[in-house]
């Protein structure tokens, strides 16, 4: 049995791509070039102009890789040359298309008498050099061809210039540019005088991209070029060859390079070198010959067969028996999809013609040397499976863009990870792979129909590969789909997501589907030590627009404006203080409008209810979303990139802004506004927001600056970060240096030139809290604001740093209370809420508060408490008393045992408010005299004032120490002895006899030795007996405390006299009772009794008697103890007195 | 350095501390006594501080007096305080506390009764600090306590009549009875921890600090009291108090012989009593 490839011969000329240089006049690369219609009509235009043009013509050929370009160049190159075998073959290959376009090449030979010589004909494969360079080549080439080498200048008038060109292009001297373009003209011309001149530069693209790149720019050589061989000059035909347009080449150059080579490229006529399906279809045509009949027959009866199933299917292409025969041994279906496969996929033709005529053991060419021709039955055929292997195997599929490549390593990777398949099956399922892979629309795809003309079995196996889920049926698009398709209808989805969004301001839509990154001024901020950061968000021109806050962490404002009117919007608060707004308007958003709606109607239909169930939809999307959001990001560069973008500083300084490289607007903005920013050389300080370190350190330097603001250095030690705070900001500004009259270390004026304006702001916000107080928030705000821009970290500092220095005129409040001195404390919650506190300013008095001022200072003994001032002033002598006040007890704050007046200043010391109130106003009055008026000059009261109030300090002062020697006073008075230590020897001999825990406690109180001063032992003895210390004493307590005390020491006496009588009697141990009857009117009687009386038992045994007769032991006990009583105290008062006694006697002897 | 050695012990404000400085005060010549003041302790707590200090004839170091919860509360920008974030733990007593005591070696007294060796007070975990349990160590149980303070006559502080433990007058581990004690003993210290919570509330809510949620009460609790605001506890006092009475009533009936399940879901209150903030009831 013979094998098809005896019967059928393959056309292998196409298999590989040409070469210019080297392929030139030989005979070989011609040998089967099929002339294709759009080859056909770049000869006609060439040889109709050369026939019968007035001059020359020039073209620029754009086409994909692969499509035959520099083979239709050696064409033209072999139908222009002079005779010989070469050109007679070419014009052989023209004339089996159009004979008609043969006639006319003859025709121009004959009227440029180039029958014999043929045109001159300089071909060259551009190089990324300048294109001077590649046309030299080309016509030193033309040169060569035509004369053998340079003729003399008599033969060649223009050969003394093609000299010095080629000189000039090897040279390597640097001052060398290279021949010039009107030389090269010059010879080219003089070349086109002798016969008609054809020039053609394949991979032109090559010069484009070096232009791009070296961007020294010559489009006028082209330009030239083509204006000589046009109109009436000279017969020059140039011919660029190039994969892209010129302007495709040119993306990314200047936009005035581009407009450049638009003008050259319309010296050029354009013509686009592509194939349609059916064109490149009729390639496959030309490389299969049958040469044995009867198998013609076979395929034609095939042919006939499946022409005729195409037509049922719909498939026009293929319906007609002839090409479907003419494609043989390909299956039509492989057929239909390979010229959409090899140009969505391959490089056209020249991947088409590998699968055709290649060696490779999937080819075409490998299947006809293997397979056999059956005697009968169907003829074998190439089907898609077999184009799925080649594509596979070769490798041959070129990823063209990421949509595709998602979709076609989609389809690989799930057929090669579906294993187990049979053979049939296999096959089936890259029929559907292939079809899904060039499917787009319409007719071609893996329907049930279309795959049941693979295989006679194929809706058997699709149900099979369907249970297996190797496909899945998708219903709206009726195909079986390989990957895990998609039930949504994506492209509907994106069209009504696109009308729903073609309604909004594009502002709108920008700001939800973009937020763009915030700026920084890098030039202002360099050069100020400072991150100057714009926020940037989108707009309309006819925005109202508010300034950003004082304490927002951006400095600026920056709006897109993308309405594309030129106007500004407008701001509603325009004040000097407010910070920048700078508006960027861009010539041009249509492009900008069109991506941004595309991304956002992705992002709608991203959102839809139908995607979100459906994975592949949604990764579908999730592509588009990237590629849209790409073109976006683009858009958006080009729309305020420097060259096309206005800047505008909008408020009361407007003006157009400098535009130029990066942030160039935006530092020019800060530069206007801020220019008085502060320098502050530390970078952990100098921030919006400190990191937790840099707060740390900043909190050891607040608390180093109250605390030690006098000593050299803050008295820190060591390198820590709180160190270089203070000498980048403090030390090297001068806020914190020597100061001579003091001879210490102060807060003061800056010698900093930067921070001067600070200061001064400082200064003046201070003074502005005269008559009113001012919340700190206020000059946070002066500060975070134009013209300082001061970062939040660093005010804090210069903030304390100012109130230090201040201290003795501005008082600081706390919610309100005034506080006498900054602490650390308070300057931690100052740093969190600044708003928590207000601060006034006390200017220095004068007059008659002054003379007060200087009267009380002298009383009071105030030192001035800061460098400047010669005196004390206001918040020196209230924060003395306000510090006296509060470290008064309890007892002190609330007793009425002190003078009047003493009370009444109480009284206003504790609840003043405003500082010089209290001093002028109500602390005068509470002592009687007039109140200090602001105006007044004089005060004749100013000694005496001084005077009582010093008085009234001492009597609070000791207020608690009186009423302790009182205490100890009565104690002693009332133990009727005289010092501490024989009461305390009384109370030891008690030791271990007392059982009451009042009375036990109380004697432990009094013989408790380890208390020194009598004073500490009376107020332990008294806390003890009030239960409660005499510092938290009311006036109450020290009433109740005599009154518990007499009854203490009462008890105490008892039993002493109990212990005294034991002793008496030789210290033998006995139990004993100490009796006391107290009538009703005061009278009592004590009486001690030994409980080993000798008539004991008599009385044990009355009082059994006694409870016998009554019934009862306790009622028996009472009518005793009525009757002792009654005796005892013969004038015995009303019943109920006694009974009042009995109770008592009751509960001691423990009947209650 | 032998003579370097630091004595220190540490006042709750609470019975067993107070009895344990009393208790050293003629044995450890040198004691240092302290507390931590969180500036929020009871009335009582103050009162009876000054009480012992008479009686011991020393001060109390007052550690932390000038940072107090009032201060932390603003610098933390209204978080309260909670059992997850104890910041008033580690700010108010941890930290002072070991800034007081510093490097130096030190002896520390912990007022951990004989029968209650299970509780852990205040234990340092700096090497310079060794603990040592003196009632543990003379046998001292709840009685020996109560003793030691009726003879110092010092007797208890004032709270015990209305509430189990010292501290702050708005610790969260108060049970909800004795929230309605402060309600009635101290109307202005209720009205202080009604107007802390109604402040976190209100900047926690839409119209508060707009990062407030983010950066201070993320995860944290809004509400001193488990479950409701201190208004709402207060609303149901009634109930409360009925509830708070009949547990203890049953706790006492059947303290001995109660089953376990019983005895568990017999928890005093429907509060989480099981964990005290161990620095406070030091």
């Amino acid at each position: 049995m013979s094998k098809l490839a005896a019967s059928i011969s393959v056309r292998a000329r196409f298999a590989r791509s040409a070469n210019l240089e080297r392929d030139l006049e030989r005979q070989e690369p011609l040998d089967g070039y099929i002339v294709t219609s759009r080859a056909l009509d770049v000869v006609e235009r060439i040889a109709e102009t050369a026939a019968t043009g007035p001059a020359g013509g020039a073209w620029s050929l754009t086409g994909p890789y692969g499509s035959g370009k520099s083979s239709l160049a050696l064409l033209i190159d072999a139908a222009f040359g002079g005779d010989s075998a070469v050109r007679q073959t070419a014009l052989g290959l023209i004339d089996e298309s159009s004979r008609e376009v043969g006639a006319r090449i003859r025709r121009a030979h004959r009227r440029h008498g180039t029958e014999s010589g043929g045109f001159h004909r300089g071909l060259v494969t551009a190089g990324r050099e300048p294109l001077n360079r590649t046309v030299l080549w080309a016509l030193y080439s033309a040169v060569l061809r035509s004369y053998g080498g340079i003729p003399s200048r008599t033969a060649f008038r223009a050969s003394a210039a093609l000299k010095g060109a080629l000189a000039d292009a090897e040279s390597d001297d640097p001052r060398r540019t290279g021949p010039s373009p009107s030389a090269l003209v010059d010879i080219a011309c003089c070349l086109a005088e002798d016969v008609p001149l054809i020039l053609m530069i394949d991979e032109f693209g090559k010069n484009l991209e070096a232009i791009r790149d070296g961007g020294d720019a010559d489009p006028y050589l082209l330009q030239q070029l083509a204006e000589a061989g046009q109109g009436a000059g000279s017969p020059i035909f140039v011919l660029t060859l190039q994969h892209l347009s010129f302007e495709d080449h040119l993306a990314g150059t200047s936009s005035v390079q581009r407009r450049e080579w638009a003008k050259v490229q319309g010296r050029f006529e354009d013509i686009a070198f592509v194939e349609s399906a059916s064109q490149t279809r009729a390639l496959i045509d030309t490389v299969f010959s049958v040469d044995d009949k009867s198998l013609r027959a076979r395929i034609e009866r095939w042919a006939n067969g499946e022409a005729k199933a195409m037509q049922e299917l719909g498939i026009a292409d293929l319906a007609d028996p002839l090409t479907v025969a003419s494609c043989y041994p390909l299956h039509p279906l492989a057929a239909l999809v390979l010229p959409e496969l090899c140009n969505r996929h391959g490089q056209h033709e020249r991947t088409l013609f590998s699968f055709l005529t290649s060696q490779h053991r999937a080819s075409a060419s490998s299947f006809l040397d293997q397979t056999d021709v059956p005697a009968q039955g169907p003829l074998p055929t190439i089907g898609l499976d077999a184009v799925y292997d080649y594509f596979v195997d070769g490798s041959a599929l070129q990823i063209e863009s990421a949509g595709v490549s998602g979709r076609w390593n989609e389809i690989a990777t799930r057929l090669r990870d579906a294993h187990g398949l049979t053979p049939p099956q296999e096959r089936l399922a890259k029929a559907v792979a292939l079809l899904n892979l060039v499917s787009t629309t319409g007719t071609v795809r893996a329907s049930a129909a279309i795959l049941a003309r693979t295989d006679k079995d194929a809706d058997k196996t699709l149900a099979e590969l369907e249970l297996a889920n190797v496909v899945t049926y998708r219903d709206f698009a009726d195909e079986y789909r390989i990957w895990q398709g998609t039930d949504v209808d994506i492209n509907l989805l994106l069209d009504s997501a696109r009308q729903r969004v073609g309604q909004r301001p594009l502002s709108e839509i920008l700001s939800e589907i973009d937020q763009p990154q915030p700026v920084v001024a890098a030039k202002h901020s360099a050069k100020h030590d400072v991150l100057r950061v714009f926020r940037r968000r989108y707009a309309n021109s006819s925005d109202q627009v508010e300034p950003l806050d004082a304490f927002s962490r951006f400095d600026g404002e920056v709006l897109l404006l993308v309405d594309a009117k030129g106007d500004v919007p407008t701001i509603t608060r325009p004040w000097a203080g407010a910070k920048p707004i700078v508006a960027a308007i861009p010539g041009e958003v249509s492009a900008l409008d069109t991506a941004a709606r595309e991304v956002a109607a992705v992002h709608v239909a991203l959102n839809d209810q139908s995607v979100a169930d459906d994975w592949v939809a949604r990764r579908e999307l999730s592509e588009r979303l990237a590629q849209t959001r790409a073109a976006l990001d683009g858009a958006l560069t080009e729309a305020f990139s420097t060259d096309s973008c206005r800047w505008v500083l909008l408020g009361p300084k407007r003006r157009e802004l400098r535009s130029g490289r990066g942030s160039t607007a935006l530092s020019d903005a800060a530069d206007d506004v801020y220019d008085e920013t502060p320098r502050v050389r530390n970078e952990m300080l100098n921030r919006a927001e400190l990191t937790s370190q840099g707060a740390k350190a900043r909190s050891l330097l607040l608390k180093a600056m109250i605390e030690h603001g006098t000593e050299q250095g803050l008295g820190m030690q060591g390198y820590g970060p709180e160190v270089a705070m203070y000498r980048a900001f403090l030390e090297r500004t001068g806020l914190h240096g020597p100061d001579k009259r003091n001879k210490a270390m102060a807060f003061q004026k800056p010698v900093d030139e930067s921070l001067r304006p600070a200061w001064k702001t400082l200064q003046e916000e201070f003074r502005r809290s005269t008559s009113r107080r001012i919340n700190l928030t206020d000059v946070y705000a002066a500060l975070l604001s134009p013209r300082f821009g001061m970062k939040q970290g660093a005010i804090p500092v210069l903030v304390t740093a100012a109130l230090i220095a201040s201290s003795d005129v501005v008082a600081i409040y706390e919610h309100g209370t005034f506080k006498p001195l900054l602490t650390p404390e308070m300057s931690e919650r100052m740093v969190r809420n600044p708003g928590h506190f207000d601060i006034k300013h006390f200017a220095n008095t004068t007059g008659a508060r002054r003379q007060v001022i200087e009267a009380l200072a002298d009383r009071l003994n105030l030192q001035p408490s800061f460098r400047k001032h010669r005196v004390a002033n206001v918040l020196t002598v209230v924060g003395h008393l306000v510090t006296r006040i509060s470290r008064l007890d309890n007892y002190t704050l609330h007793t009425q045992n002190l003078s009047v007046a003493t009370v009444r200043a109480r009284e206003v010391l504790m609840t003043a408010v405003e500082p010089d109130e209290l001093l002028f106003a109500s602390l005068p009055e509470a002592l009687t005299f007039p109140p200090i008026l602001a105006k007044a000059q004089d005060y004749d009261f100013a000694e005496a004032y001084a005077a009582r109030l010093g008085e009234v300090l001492d009597e609070l002062n000791n207020c608690l120490e009186q009423l302790l020697d009182q205490g100890l006073e009565y104690l002693l008075k009332t133990s009727a002895e005289t010092s501490r230590m024989v009461v305390m020897g009384q109370a030891a001999s008690l030791d271990g006899e007392v059982l009451d825990p009042d009375v036990r406690a109380f004697a432990l109180s009094l013989a408790n030795d380890t208390i020194e001063s009598d004073a500490d032992w009376a107020k332990a003895v008294a806390t003890v007996v009030a239960k409660k210390a005499p510092a938290e004493w009311t006036d109450d307590d020290v009433v109740h405390s005599r009154r518990e005390l007499d009854e203490r020491f009462a008890s105490f006496h008892r039993l002493l006299a109990l212990h005294h009588e034991r002793r008496a009697r030789g210290g033998e141990s006995f139990d004993a009772f100490w009796w006391t009857v107290t009538r009703s009117d005061g009278v009592d009687q004590p009486l001690l009794v030994s409980d080993d009386h000798p008539a004991m038992s008599d009385a044990e045994r009355a009082i059994a008697e006694l409870t016998r007769i009554i019934g009862s032991q306790k009622q028996a006990q009472r009518a005793l103890l009525a009757a002792l009583g009654k005796q005892m105290l013969p004038k015995a008062c009303p019943d109920h007195g006694a009974s009042n006694v009995l109770d008592a006697l009751d509960t001691e002897a423990g009947y209650g | 350095m032998a003579e370097s050695l630091r004595h220190i012990c540490g006042i709750s404000g609470g019975k067993d501390s107070s009895a344990l400085a009393v208790h050293l005060r003629d044995r450890i010549p040198d004691m240092e006594y302290f507390f931590c003041d969180t500036g929020a302790e009871l009335p009582e707590t103050y009162e009876y501080l000054t009480r012992l200090e008479v009686i011991l004839a020393k001060p109390i170091a007052r550690l932390n007096a000038s940072r107090g919860f009032d201060h932390w509360f603003e610098v933390f920008r209204g978080a309260l305080p909670s059992p997850q974030m104890r910041w008033c733990t580690k700010n108010m007593k941890i930290k002072p506390i070991e800034e007081w005591i510093g490097d130096e070696p030190a002896v520390s007294y912990v007022a951990i009764r004989a029968d209650e060796s299970n509780r852990k007070g205040y234990i340092s975990t700096k090497s310079n600090i060794e603990s040592r349990f003196p009632f543990v160590e003379d046998g001292i149980d709840h009685a020996g306590v109560m003793r030691i303070l009726d003879d110092a006559g010092i007797g208890l502080p004032a709270y015990y009549e209305w509430r189990t433990r010292s501290g702050c007058y708005f610790c969260f581990y108060q049970r909800k009875a004795e929230w309605i004690g402060l309600a009635e003993r101290h109307p202005e210290l209720f009205e202080r921890a009604v107007a802390i919570e109604q402040k976190v509330l209100q900047d926690a809510g839409v119209n508060g600090d707009a990062d407030f949620g983010d950066r201070a009460m993320r995860g944290r609790q809004y509400t001193w009291s488990g479950g409701e605001t201190l208004l709402q506890l207060r609303s149901r006092r009634d109930e409360i108090l009925e509830r708070h009475e009949a547990t203890m009533a049953r706790a006492d009936k059947t303290r001995a012989n109660v089953p376990l399940i019983e005895a568990l879901a017999d928890a005093f209150d429907e509060d989480d009593d099981t964990e005290p903030c161990t620095v406070c009831a030091l």
